[in-house]
């Protein structure tokens, strides 16, 4: 294994069960992601992308294979270990996934608060983060009080302030308009450029994936193709 | 996460929701209020009672009655034993006794020249009666002569000045009519008396437990009683004892029960104290338990809110879980809410139950207060016990109270915290 490998993927099957029918969301993924890496997972709906999302952010366990961060693989954790992992991961949804009694700073601190940071440094960290993504200005706003492009920053800064490992995002862009997404897109180039953050994003959006250096196309479960991207 | 951040947050989602986290904390409050302030009124009620009959009855005398005070309530069949002015000699003779007298009564009328009260009359032996109960039966105004004359009377303070407004009914050297109507097979007839007020009592209040004197008393010389009742029946025995030990109490209770048989009932002090404290500690239970119920309630509301606000919450759990909340952590933020909610609820109950507390000794009070009008001796007597009621409400009471508050909520919260817990990250998260 390559030590900038940050993520390993093997042979990862899903099948859910609805009722008596096995659902097969994935069938069988093997690939790798290096540290820095801007990777964008793109296929029809339905074909199992979140469902492989959620267990990069390790939401989720494999029916079947494996998958490993940073040389840990998760189909063996317990409940309480996979929630230590997911400190370790930044998740930014398509619904912002804010909560709503809880202001930008209060939102950006949550991840360090369940972690248990001490209050002076979350504060600290989260109003940090918040200024980087350009929410200087809003740090005391609610969910409500902030537009849609302005909450999906909160979140991307929520996802950040832990420092983790990588930065997940399932359609980060599929609420926004088309100036909005590509400034939230913007923010993520600069934060894959500038702190080198590895970053994989879920979209359907070619604006977006095009940004991205490495495309895996997923079909049926399956990987249909897995490119670096050209242009 | 932090137990200060778990409380911190929990306590956001409870401001949140103020209506409903304000009633479903109104169901403890109640609970809390209602055991508070009926155990701290019972326990008022129990300290005035103890301490105004132990004015009223010394730990060194006995009362000795043919049916006892409580025996009236076992239901059981009246014999027809008395007690009678000459049984007295029998009781002087034993060991530890140093004096006993006889008390007659029953009920009679007064009347002046221009009111009429209906009262209870009692014989007793001036002198003997002043050395058992030496600090209340002490005139205030004439005397308690050591040779009383036939038409001697001695009368309590409520007599009087009844009203209680200084409209007095009879002073010293006034001449009362006392009426006592006998029954007799049926057919009744009056007997009366022209007397004369030789003393008026000072205040005692309290009650007269035990055949002491009292302020709706009127004490007339006991061969004038024997005349006006046309018997030598007594209504009680007062024993003055030589010690309070309890050894004395126990041998000279035994001893006076062999004398009559077993068929007089006697009484200490220590033994009614007991007999009340047994009284008032199964009256006590009741209202806890009644008061318990209504906490039961609101615990069944508190799991029922819970549950509601764990469906409309999913989601927020998806994301705690996301952001790497363990399943623990989330049971400690619900159980934070419950017991948050008891916390608020227990204090709250506390204040408010003391308030209702006073509250109740204040309708008690002025209820009595109203009965105790003209010539209703009882109710003067009621009157000056309610009045003086205090709400006791005691560190430990306000402790368990709370403790209780917390600990229903906490029980009912524990099923809705722990399946909030057990909520699977991604299934919360697609929750729309
Ligand atoms: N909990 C579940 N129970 C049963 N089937 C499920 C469950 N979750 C997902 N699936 C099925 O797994 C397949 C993959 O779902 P997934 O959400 O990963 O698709 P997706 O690629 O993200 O689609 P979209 O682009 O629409 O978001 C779908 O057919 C879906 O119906
Ligand atoms: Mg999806």
């Amino acid at each position: 294994m390559n030590t900038d490998t940050i993520l390993e993927v093997q042979d990862l099957k899903k099948t859910y069960q609805l009722g008596s029918v096995p659902v097969h969301a994935l069938r069988g993924v093997t690939f790798q992601v290096n540290a820095g890496d801007f990777v964008s997972i793109l296929g029809p709906s339905g074909s199992g992308k979140s469902t492989l999302l959620n267990m990069i952010g390790a939401l989720d366990r494999p029916s079947e294979g494996d998958l490993s961060i940073r040389g840990t693989g998760i189909s063996t954790l317990n409940d309480n270990e996979l929630a230590d992992l997911r400190q370790r991961v930044g998740f930014v949804f398509q619904f912002f996934n804010l909560i709503s009694r809880l202001d930008a700073v209060g939102n950006v601190e949550l991840p360090l608060t369940i972690a248990g940071v001490p209050s002076k440094e979350r504060r600290a960290r989260a109003e940090k983060m918040l200024g980087k993504v350009g929410l200087g200005d809003r740090m005391h706003h609610k969910p409500s009080q902030l537009s849609g492009g302005e909450r999906q920053r909160v979140a991307v800064a929520r996802a950040l302030v832990t420092d983790p490992s990588f930065l997940l995002m399932d359609e980060p862009t599929g609420n926004l308009d088309s100036v909005t997404a590509s400034e939230i897109m913007d923010l993520v180039d600069r934060v894959n450029q500038e702190f080198g953050m590895t970053i994989i994003v879920v979209t359907h959006d070619p604006a977006v994936s095009n940004r991205a250096r490495r495309k895996i196309r997923l079909v049926d479960g399956h990987i249909e193709s897995d490119e670096v991207n050209h242009n | 996460m932090k137990s200060r951040d778990t409380l911190g947050y929990s306590f956001s989602a409870i401001r949140l929701r103020k209506l409903r986290s304000g009633l479903t904390t109104l169901g403890i409050v109640i609970g809390i209020a209602a055991i508070v302030a009926l155990l701290s009124f019972t326990q008022g009620f129990q300290v005035t009672m103890t301490t105004q009959f132990q004015e009223g009855f010394a730990t060194d005398t006995l009362v000795v009655s043919a049916g006892g005070m409580f025996d009236r309530f076992s239901g059981e069949e009246p014999s027809d034993f008395a007690l009678y002015v000459n049984d007295t000699a029998a009781v002087m003779e034993i060991d530890g006794v140093d004096l006993a007298t006889p008390i007659i009564s029953g009920m009679g009328s007064l009347d002046s020249e221009d009111s009429h009260l209906d009262l209870s009359v009692s014989g007793v032996n001036y002198t003997e009666y002043s050395t058992l109960y030496g600090t209340t039966f002490v005139a205030e105004q004439g005397e308690i002569p050591a040779v009383p004359a036939n038409d001697s009377v001695v009368i309590g303070s409520s007599v009087y000045d009844p009203w209680g407004n200084g409209t007095i009914f009879a002073d010293i050297g006034d001449e009362l009519v006392l009426t006592i109507t006998i029954r007799d097979n049926g057919a009744t007839h009056e007997n009366n008396i022209t007397v004369t007020v030789v003393g008026i009592l000072g205040e005692i209040g309290g009650t007269s437990f035990g055949g002491g004197p009292s302020d709706s008393g009127v004490y007339i010389t006991l061969g004038t009683a024997v005349d006006l009742f046309e018997s030598e029946e007594v209504s009680s025995v007062v024993v003055q004892l030589v010690s309070d030990d309890e050894a004395t109490i126990d041998q000279v209770t035994l001893d006076i029960e062999a004398l009559f048989d077993n068929e007089a009932s006697v009484l200490s002090s220590t033994s009614v104290l007991e007999m009340m404290d047994t009284m008032l500690g199964t009256i006590e239970l009741l209202l806890a338990g009644i008061a318990g119920i209504s906490l039961l309630v609101a615990g069944i509301g508190i799991m029922n809110i819970m549950i509601v606000s764990l469906m409309e919450r999913t989601r927020e759990i998806g994301i705690l879980k996301a952001l790497g909340a363990k399943g623990r952590t989330v049971l400690g933020i619900f159980l934070s809410e419950a017991l948050l909610i008891g916390l608020i609820g227990g204090v709250i109950g506390i204040v408010a139950g003391s308030l209702l507390a006073n509250v109740f000794s204040g309708i008690f009070g002025g209820f009595a207060g109203g009965m105790g009008g003209v010539g209703a001796g009882a109710g003067s007597q009621l009157t000056s016990m309610f009045t003086t009621i205090t709400p006791v409400l005691t560190p430990e009471l306000m402790f368990w109270a709370i403790f209780y508050g917390v600990v229903v909520s906490v029980v009912f919260g524990l099923y809705p915290a722990y399946r909030a817990s057990k909520l699977d990250p991604v299934d919360a998260l697609r929750k729309e």
